[in-house]
């Protein structure tokens, strides 16, 4: 898996189920954490079987990133055009959430495609409540029309506490992300991985990507944003998107993308320490054989417990 | 075979997810060497790089591997020990970023073992979760006890007298899932493990003997669906008797009552067929109670290699052991395996008794015997884990980043839980 996909798989799996088990079933209420601090809380009881109660908890918002009523700016509206009739949205939402939702199964539409679509949408709430106002900024730039606040930066909510920020412009919007991870040995590997995503734009097939760009610094779009939102350790991020980019279908990938930035680098830092671990065990298994070849046939009778028993020379690696 | 993991978050009741532990990866390209040519090597280069994430788990990893040559299957876990470190930092990667959709870097893990892994496997455990994936905290817990919270905790949900504390984490845990079964005698919370005694056949075994039977009676089962068919018909239609030979008159009575039919469609050549299970409903749960008819290797039956353990047991936790046999594992969820398995055990202790009553004539008390049997068996391990991890002590107990920074991966070798209360 390279990309993280959009729809969350628990919340299609439990949906699903439902649908299909129609009359029997047990009740559910179960709590689940998305990256970036995204709670859910899904119920139903039998005691009304067609109806699934959905709230959603939206990560903390930094000060700068505006928000309408505790939800994104378009979110509502958003998520009306997304669902139709088949959702409801209660009003106040759930203790401790941000947003709750009443699904009703019976509105569903009866095509098993059709009806699949919907529920992969449901399961992707996160992208239609977060990615509300930039899609709307995306669309303008689609039209090619110049959105209300053009040439102002915008900053959007991005992980608990953190922001990333768009310019917009009539022809092309500026996105930059200020890069922050905790562990050191993270921030090392995150700095090359997101050089090496800078230079592999380079190559012939990527021609018609946005283009990318890292700088340690803060770039000059950022200007006029307060600094303890510029602190970032693993340098800046930009892309410039361009109309071509969310046109038609493209537009919702672009969203979710974009919206995930983080948790992308971060689950790709995680996968090459992984790598790099195999390769680690594969050395350490290399030298422990020669080592064997040194033992007297005596000693090699002696069964070694599985896992060795000489110290980890991985450990050592490691730090 | 296959085994399954089940992974969620704390406070629910039942796991996210439940997948069987194998990952299907693409080895392809893994030995090549580099060619001279330079268009090829960047085409080399590009699936090299992305080789690595070129994998699936669980069951998408089934289909995949049933339906591609590119792809084999690896199951990481062996008799119930991690044997591929690098086949499982896989698997758990996938589970954490795909299924379970987190950020390892803000929450605790728990994960489980089983009580006869070794100190080794536990620090590579540590290891992977602590350099891979940053977990601030992690706590490796023993499955056995797990069970027996579990079954503690689920007691107590359904009945309103007040529980005896002192018996609550007390009593032998039965585990018999997929992978290697085994007995395990639990004081106050902590695992006696010289008294821990294996059983050699699990799930998989049930399955291998339930195929066999129906092919030594001649049923045309297609040989590459022959496990799996098994399988299915093991957790659609066996059952546990209380005598064999009872059940086999039951059978020749009335067979249209007791056999089941199966009709499915034979996958190379698309014709249906119909095969018949008949004693296999039956005698597939019995090899736990009578190994020898599946195999001459093992020959002592289930209920009497518990006995054996609560009787290498110290002896004054033997009464509170005997009152708290729990089950746990799908294996156990055979219906009436729990009964069967009361009556057995109850059958020795009472012989055992009458013996000593009649050789010292005294009048000992009599011993009860209480099998516990819960719906939730088949994820006993991971609820108990759910419920561990609601509590607010848990941080406390959990080896944290900080730590392993400090000490090493060798903070993990050991569990409190075998510390022991002497």
């Amino acid at each position: 898996m390279i990309l993280l996909q959009s729809p969350s798989r628990f919340l299609l799996q439990i949906l699903q189920d439902r649908v299909l088990s129609g009359e029997k079933g047990m009740d559910i209420d179960c709590h689940t954490v998305e990256f970036d601090d995204v709670r859910y809380h899904i119920q139903f009881s039998m005691r009304n079987p067609k109806v699934v109660v959905l709230s959603v908890a939206l990560p903390l918002p930094p000060p700068e990133a505006i928000l309408y009523d505790g939800l994104p700016l378009g979110a509502i509206e958003a998520i009306k055009a997304a669902y139709g009739m088949v959702v409801q949205i209660l009003d106040p939402p759930k203790d401790g959430f941000d947003l709750t939702m009443k699904i009703n199964l019976t509105k569903l539409p009866s095509d098993e495609e059709q009806r699949n679509a919907i529920l992969t949408q449901i399961a992707s709430v996160r992208e239609v409540v977060l990615g509300a106002p930039l899609k709307v900024l995306l669309r303008h730039l689609a039209s090619k029309t110049v959105a209300p606040n053009v040439n102002k930066l915008v900053a959007l909510v991005h992980r608990p506490n953190e922001s990333f920020f768009l310019a917009p412009q009539a022809d092309k919007v500026t996105i930059v992300y200020p890069m922050r991870f905790q562990d050191s040995i993270d921030i090392v590997l995150a700095t090359s991985f997101l050089q090496e995503f800078v230079e592999a734009r380079r190559t012939a097939a990527l021609n018609n990507v946005p283009s990318c760009m890292w700088s340690p610094a803060a770039p000059l779009e950022l200007k006029g944003v307060p600094s303890d939102a510029l602190n970032a350790n693993a340098g800046f991020v930009t892309f410039v998107v361009y109309p071509r980019h969310v046109e038609g279908k493209k537009l919702d990938r672009t969203v979710w993308n974009l919206l995930t930035f983080h948790a992308y680098v971060s689950y790709h830092v995680k996968c090459s320490e992984g790598f790099m671990h195999t390769r680690m065990r594969r050395r350490v298994e290399s030298l422990i054989q020669a080592l064997d070849r040194a033992k007297s046939d005596a000693e090699k009778l002696k069964k070694l417990v599985h896992g060795g028993s000489f110290k980890r020379l991985v450990c050592t690696l490691c730090k | 075979m296959s085994r399954y993991s089940k992974i969620g978050f704390s406070g629910n009741s039942e796991p996210s997810f439940t997948l069987p532990t194998v990952v299907a990866v693409n080895e392809s390209f893994l030995d090549q060497k580099e060619l001279l040519n330079s268009a090829n090597w960047i085409a080399q280069y590009n699936a090299g790089i992305m080789a690595d994430l070129d994998f699936f788990i669980g069951d998408e990893a089934l289909s995949r591997s049933r339906s591609s040559v590119l792809y084999t299957l690896r199951t990481p876990i062996q008799n119930g020990q991690v044997n591929d470190w690098d086949t499982m930092e896989r698997f758990w990667q996938q589970c954490i970023f795909n299924y379970l959709r987190c950020n390892p870097e803000e929450h605790y893990f728990l994960l489980t073992d089983s009580p006869v892994s070794t100190p080794e496997s536990r620090e590579c455990m540590g290891e992977i979760m602590f350099e891979t994936f940053n977990v601030p905290g992690l706590y490796i817990a023993v499955q056995s006890v797990l069970s027996l919270s579990a079954g503690y905790a689920y007691l107590k949900s359904i009945s309103d007298e007040n529980s005896d504390p002192s018996s609550d984490m007390t009593g032998v845990v039965v585990d018999i899932g997929d992978g290697a079964p085994h007995i395990v005698p639990v004081v106050n919370g902590y695992v006696i493990g010289s008294s821990i005694k294996p059983f050699p056949y699990s799930g998989s075994d049930v399955t291998q003997f339930v195929s066999q039977l129906l092919q030594e009676r001649g049923e045309l089962l297609p040989p590459e669906d022959s496990l799996d068919i098994s399988r299915k018909v093991k957790e659609m239609y066996c059952y546990t008797c209380s005598d064999i030979v009872k059940e086999f008159k039951k059978h020749d009575k009335k067979p249209d009552k007791y056999i089941k039919h199966w009709s499915a469609i034979k996958p190379k050549t698309g014709v249906p067929y119909t095969i018949d299970i008949g004693y296999e409903r039956f005698l597939g749960p019995e090899i736990f109670f009578n190994p020898e008819i599946y195999s001459a290797d093992f020959s002592t039956p289930l209920p009497e290699l518990i006995d054996r353990c609560v009787l290498s047991a110290p002896i004054d936790t033997r009464r509170a052991l005997y009152k708290n046999i729990v089950l746990s594992g799908g294996s156990t969820m055979f219906k009436d395996f729990h009964k069967r398995l009361q009556s057995d055990i109850k059958k020795i202790v009472d012989e055992r008794v009458a013996a000593t009553n009649a050789h010292h004539r005294v009048e000992v008390r009599p011993i009860e015997v209480n099998v516990v049997a819960h719906p939730i068996q088949s994820y006993a391990v991971w609820f108990g884990g759910s419920v561990a991890a609601s509590n607010p002590e848990f941080y406390e107990y959990c080896h944290t980043k900080e730590e392993y920074e400090e000490h090493g991966a060798s903070i993990c070798r050991t569990s409190p839980v075998f510390k022991g209360m002497y």
